[in-house]
């Protein structure tokens, strides 16, 4: 992915672009003649022009708009759409935060003395420490970007990215509520999690490519005041970031309204089919990871492997997630992370259900 | 999507947070009540971040700067093109617009006749450890989901004969007699919403989606308690109510 021009002049060009008005599409790279800087501010007006009457329009819609809206099925699925946004807004308002934190206030000499330097080493320490730390994955995508724009291995921090949401202390508790009676339930997630992320980062390790990866906002000044710094790796993240988010929760909430429940029940018999249904099911569901557990255990119909497999591909693979780490570390990562990712967690699901449960 | 834009836009979407949690209990139609301070939070997170961006900008307008270098300067969208925040980031006025112009309501019983019903919990012998029901002289308060989990695995009926008080909405019975009172379960938002419901067949069905407090008493079931399929409860007496505060238990 092209960055910015790595040259010395870090062009003044870029936000000419995009405004509410169209018109100015610079060609990449184009510094633009001095005289074309004095139409800014009209630019800038414009664009606060244009939000001030969409304000007005969402005054107006409140007024006239909200009582009006019928049609249960439209209704329940925007419910849904809400309620996923601003479940995950908090978490995702917390990623930015500390991956912004651990890129301006932390110095990148920290993470080369508290990481072991072998990524095969430093692996299952980020697998050991996502289990330390409760975090939402919409919390983990940004916090790992974090962590690789400061020199922390891809492997490692993508281990931790898998880990964090998939069993930390808040999800296994909530596992244990949910699967009451059923502590092989808990330690099943945990043995498969915590194996699918350590396999993965060490694949990751041993194949993966840097350039597969885009580094997300690695560029800042050096001299800039370090809130600065903060401050606009939070706006960078959560614009990168947000918008993939709401694809997901479109996405997700779209499966949670139209597909039936019965189609996934009428399938639970089947041994290996009902694994794979009900790995799909927590792809396209995109439930947030403290909650899984209880959907899971409302499936009745289904084999406790096939829970399992809903409880470890959810908080890994899902269509939220996807899109978020599309928006955060580009479509050629995904492209490769995503399947392997699902393959090694139906792995683990297979062998650790075909042991434990 | 220029800098300022991206200002507005995070405002904006911390005014959705904070409008739906501090102005209104909307955000207990999505989600559960202990979210409220983080909803908070992060809608006051999101407004200070967008006023300092804007502020920033209004500032080098002022001065009439051109402040491309460390503004959106460093992003180059996944596609390749584009400046500053990629298009995508638009959409996160999708959120803005469905909490103040669509204001969805809390699910109902769409949802209720079409989502997962609660499931039998395992047997497990789980159902002993409850504490006995408070047996005094008036009705005893219930939620639903107790209800159902009980009347699921109360082997020695000991909520035989009780006057049990339940609040939930009315949903049809589309296959056999009677009506459903249905309250949503809900663990953490509103996208995994499960179903608890009793059968109701001895009053009249109420309009889809009317709130009612009821009171009854629970009907066993012939046979074992684990093999029922729907909770039968004889209503003794009924009267409507506004929507509770917080739709899901």
């Amino acid at each position: 992915m092209p960055e910015r021009p790595a040259g010395p002049a870090p062009a003044a060009h870029a936000s000419l672009g995009d405004s509410l008005a169209t018109g100015w599409d610079e060609p990449d790279g184009a510094l633009p003649p001095p005289e074309w800087g004095r139409p800014r501010g009209p630019r800038r007006l414009a664009t606060v022009w244009g939000f001030a009457l969409f304000t007005l329009a969402l005054v107006a819609g409140n007024a006239w708009l909200s009582d009006r809206l019928a049609g249960e099925a439209f209704l329940a699925w925007a419910t849904v759409f809400t309620a996923i946004s601003l479940q995950a807004l908090p978490f995702l308002v917390f990623g930015v935060a500390l991956s912004g934190a651990l890129t301006a206030f932390v110095p990148a000499s920290f993470y080369r003395r508290v990481m072991p330097a072998n990524p095969f080493a430093a692996v299952p320490a980020a697998g050991a420490a996502g289990m330390v730390l409760p975090g939402c994955e919409c919390a983990s995508v940004p916090v790992a970007g974090g962590l690789i724009r400061r020199g922390v291995a891809p492997a490692a921090a993508l281990t931790f990215l898998l880990a964090a949401p998939a069993i930390n202390p808040v999800v296994l508790a909530a596992t244990a509520v949910a699967f009451a009676g059923q502590p092989e339930m808990v330690l099943a997630r945990l043995a498969a999690s915590f194996g699918t992320a350590v396999v993965v980062g060490w694949v990751w390790a041993r194949l993966g490519r840097t350039d597969w990866l885009r580094l997300p906002g690695a560029h800042h000044d050096p001299q800039a005041p370090r809130w600065q710094v903060f401050r606009d790796s939070m706006v960078h993240d959560l614009m990168h970031a947000g918008g993939f988010l709401v694809v997901g929760a479109l996405a997700a909430a779209t499966v949670n309204v139209v597909v039936p429940r019965e189609w996934v029940a009428a399938v639970a018999d089947m041994p290996v089919v009902s694994v794979l249904v009900l790995a799909l099911f927590a792809i396209v569901l995109s439930v947030c990871s403290e909650a899984d557990a209880f959907v899971a255990v409302s499936l009745t119909e289904f084999s406790p492997t096939a829970k399992l497999a809903f409880l470890v591909v959810g908080p890994m693979v899902d269509l939220k997630l996807i899109a978020l780490q599309g928006g955060t570390f580009g479509w050629s990562f995904v492209r490769r992370f995503v399947p392997l990712t699902l393959a090694a967690a139906l792995a683990f699901t297979f062998v650790i259900g075909g042991v434990l449960l | 999507m220029n800098r300022i834009a991206q200002g507005i836009v995070l405002a904006l979407l911390g005014a959705g947070a904070l409008s739906s949690t501090v102005v209104s209990d909307l955000y207990l139609n999505y989600v559960q009540p202990g979210f409220r301070p983080f909803l908070i939070a992060a809608g006051a997170v999101l407004i200070g971040l967008g006023a300092a961006v804007v502020a920033a900008e209004a500032r080098s307008a002022l001065a009439g700067r051109d402040d491309g270098a460390g503004a959106d300067s460093c992003c180059s969208t996944g596609d390749g093109h584009g400046h500053g925040a990629p298009r995508v980031a638009w959409l996160l006025l999708l959120p803005v617009l469905a909490v103040f112009v669509v204001a969805p309501p809390a699910l109902g019983s769409y949802t209720a006749e079409n989502a997962a019903t609660a499931a039998p919990p395992r047997d497990g012998g789980e159902g002993a450890d409850f504490e006995e029901v408070a047996g005094g002289s008036g009705p005893v308060e219930m939620k639903v989901q107790e209800f159902v989990v009980r009347a699921w695995t109360d082997e020695k009926r000991t909520m035989e004969g009780l006057t049990i008080r339940l609040t939930g909405f009315a949903v049809p019975n589309p296959d056999g007699e009677g009506w459903y009172l249905a309250r949503l379960q809900m663990a953490c938002c509103a996208a995994d919403a499960i179903v608890n419901r009793v059968l109701i067949t001895n009053r009249p069905e109420p309009p889809e989606d009317s709130w009612w407090r009821v009171e009854g008493t629970w009907q066993p079931p012939e046979g074992p308690v684990q093999d029922a399929r729907d909770h039968r409860f004889e209503v003794e007496s009924m009267e409507e109510v506004d929507n509770p505060p917080d739709p899901y238990e």
